[in-house]
């Protein structure tokens, strides 16, 4: 019974922390509700047995990614934005369309996804365990992963990094 | 031992939430977090499913999705910062050419 | 989930010792920082309130109280209100995955005709021995930055969102050094346990046929370089001189808490040092053997175990006393500086004592 509990009570924290990311104007707001909507993520995966994708939800998610969206937002001081409504019809139309979307998804989930109970056997899913499976069967696709990182690095660099190259005499960038 | 179902009814539920913020809202960020959220609820459906079939692969996964999204918010908050120096904005419905 | 009654007991006798220990850390280090910088600047410090000023701390507190809260006009209530809370928490949960003692074995008893203990039962003192262990440290070290960032930005001062900004990019980048020098040691022990981590490091080892050394991490051949990376970033994610630019008070007032008081004020000052002792009793135990003794074997009883939780207390607070020494001995860097030694020079370290590491299991040397 403890485990019910604990189960509605972090799913409730994460439905709702996730409508305040997306009904919030203010994006800290969003961002820091988006961490406690993980938060309740990685509770659900120590139910699910897997202490460790836990582990690593939050040192990634939070630890790296959210707290690279707070300094964006705080770098570009984005706090006092308004969203002009523009385009109303086409906004309802997502609200209607991502609502309909989530009953039908429900719906078809809870009348057909139902799954037997227990496991004959127990569901280990240590660090050895993955890391034996990633290092045997999934080496090409680890390595490939790591050339995308580094892609992606040189990628935000050019992006974001301003060279004196790209500036004249006068100051102004070159577009 | 919770049922795998309504771990996959809650990964559903976040899912949409984050379909609609995708779809409703204008400021880049938020977008951006939204595909984060749906990110996310598939890695849930992912873990529940792993367990349910005691299969490893999904944890695996899982593990590759947080590394190509951490790519992914390197990438993406870059290109916002480069917008924001362009157009002093990151309102999605501002970025409407093909070249800056 | 069963519940075993005995368990809940032992499990929250654990939780309200480390509690007590780490709430007198705080009035404890304010004394020991205050008295120990004015002994190396050659001054007396606080001497007013009580012998040595050993109630100093307990005035400060006062005053903490009974100042006026004050929330600035244009800051963000809910956030600037909350930012304390979520500095503090990290701070104050991270020291449940550490070991604090040798376990020793309950005896069963009869204590008013109910048999306590049934057939003996071992007290292993750590409140959570999870199996990610050191995982959970770095997930809750990483949570740690959000109460600064918070504060700084809800305060909606220039001096606050400095820090906060500045605060963020530099635990990001220690976290990483951080995690990659732990490695080191999780490889040696082939374990995520901080128990097994202790464990691992129990006993003695003979360095070049002649000397008898406890086989702490940070005396093995492999593993001292780590403990400089782990040392030094931990320092950068505590918020510590040489690396306080969160605060840095010569350009920033006071960084992210510039616009707080009064009790407000108080949690982030015990969230520093609550921070500090959680940190060093992690570093305790990566690397100075934890609660182990040296050239002593503890018996499983709880003489063994009152002795070998003296004796971590004790190197939590040389640890702690290291922080202060550091402190007043290194100036504050240049942020780009900050920036460079994170990048380009501790995580290289931290990845090539992995390798070094590796070699030594390798070469089957450890």
């Amino acid at each position: 019974m403890f485990e019910y509990l604990i189960f509605f009570f972090f799913a409730a924290v994460a439905v709702i922390f996730a409508l305040v990311v997306i009904l919030h104007r203010n994006p800290v707001v969003g961002a820091l509700s988006l961490v406690v909507s993980f938060f309740a993520l990685a509770v659900m995966y120590v139910l699910l047995d897997a202490p460790f994708m836990a582990a690593l939800q939050i040192i990634v998610y939070s630890g790296a990614i959210m707290v690279l969206f707070l300094f964006v937002i705080m770098l570009l001081n984005l706090q006092h934005e308004k969203e002009p409504s523009t385009r109303p019809v086409q906004q309802w139309l997502g609200y209607l369309t991502s609502s309909a979307f989530a009953i039908s998804l429900v719906y078809y989930l809870g009348k057909y996804a139902v799954m037997s109970g227990a496991l004959p056997v127990p569901f280990i899913a240590d660090a050895r365990a993955i890391g034996r499976r990633m290092f045997e069967a999934y080496i090409f696709p680890f390595e490939a992963v790591s050339i995308l990182l580094l892609a992606a690095i040189v990628g935000a660099l050019m992006l974001t990094g301003r060279s004196e190259q790209r500036e004249n005499t006068s100051g102004e960038v070159i577009r | 031992m919770i049922p795998t179902q309504w771990f996959l009814i809650l990964s559903a539920i976040l899912f949409s939430i984050g379909v609609c913020g995708v779809l409703t809202r204008k400021n880049g960020i938020t977008i951006f977090m939204s595909i984060e959220l749906m990110v996310n609820a598939v890695n849930l459906t992912f873990i529940a499913y792993a367990r349910q079939f005691d299969q490893l692969h999904g944890l695996i996964f899982v593990f590759f999705i947080m590394a190509i999204a951490a790519a992914e918010a390197a990438v993406g908050l870059a290109i916002f910062i480069s917008m924001y120096h362009h157009k002093d904005s990151i309102d999605v419905d501002d970025a409407n050419l093909m070249h800056w | 989930m069963a519940f075993d009654t005995t368990d809940v007991i032992l499990s929250l006798v654990k939780i309200a010792i480390v509690l007590a220990m780490m709430l007198q850390v705080t009035p404890i280090m304010a004394w020991v920082e205050r008295r120990g910088s004015a002994l190396m600047q050659d001054r007396p410090g606080p001497n007013r309130v009580g012998p040595f000023g050993l109630f100093q701390a307990f005035a400060d507190a006062l005053k903490f109280i009974l100042k006026e809260d004050i929330i600035p006009a244009r800051a963000h209530k809910w956030l600037y209100t909350l930012a304390p809370a979520i500095g503090l928490l990290p701070a104050l949960t991270t020291i449940a995955v550490v070991p604090w003692g040798r376990p020793f074995l309950l005896a069963e008893r009869e204590v008013g005709g109910r048999i306590l203990f049934e057939g003996g039962r071992w007290f292993v003192p750590v409140v959570a021995d999870v199996s990610v262990g050191i995982l959970v440290v770095f997930a809750l070290a990483s949570f740690s930055v959000y109460g600064i960032t918070t504060a700084g930005w809800a305060s909606n001062n220039k001096y606050s969102l400095f820090g906060g900004i500045r605060a963020s990019a530099q635990m990001i980048s220690y976290e990483l050094a951080l995690t990659l020098a732990a490695v080191s040691v999780l490889l040696a022990t082939g374990s995520l346990k901080l128990t097994d981590v202790v464990w691992h490091q129990t006993g003695t080892f003979v360095l070049f046929d002649t000397l008898r050394l406890p086989a702490w991490n940070v005396l093995s051949p492999s593993m001292w370089l780590s403990f400089i990376v782990f040392v030094v970033a931990a320092f950068a994610e505590t918020n510590r001189l040489p690396f306080d630019f969160a605060e840095a008070d010569a350009e920033l007032v006071a960084g992210y808490h510039t616009e707080y008081s009064s009790m407000k004020f108080a949690l982030f000052f015990m969230a520093e040092y609550m921070a500090m002792a959680s940190m060093s009793a992690v570093i305790a135990t990566l690397y100075l053997g934890g609660w182990d003794i040296p050239w002593y074997n503890e018996p499983p009883t709880f003489l063994g175990f009152l002795l070998s939780a003296l004796f971590f207390v004790a190197k939590v607070g040389f640890l702690l006393f290291f922080f202060v020494w550091i402190r007043w001995t290194i100036p504050r860097l240049k942020y780009d500086i900050l920036m460079r030694l994170g990048w380009k020079v501790f995580l290289p370290m931290a990845f090539v004592n992995i390798l070094l590491v590796a070699g030594f299991i390798a070469m089957r040397w450890i």
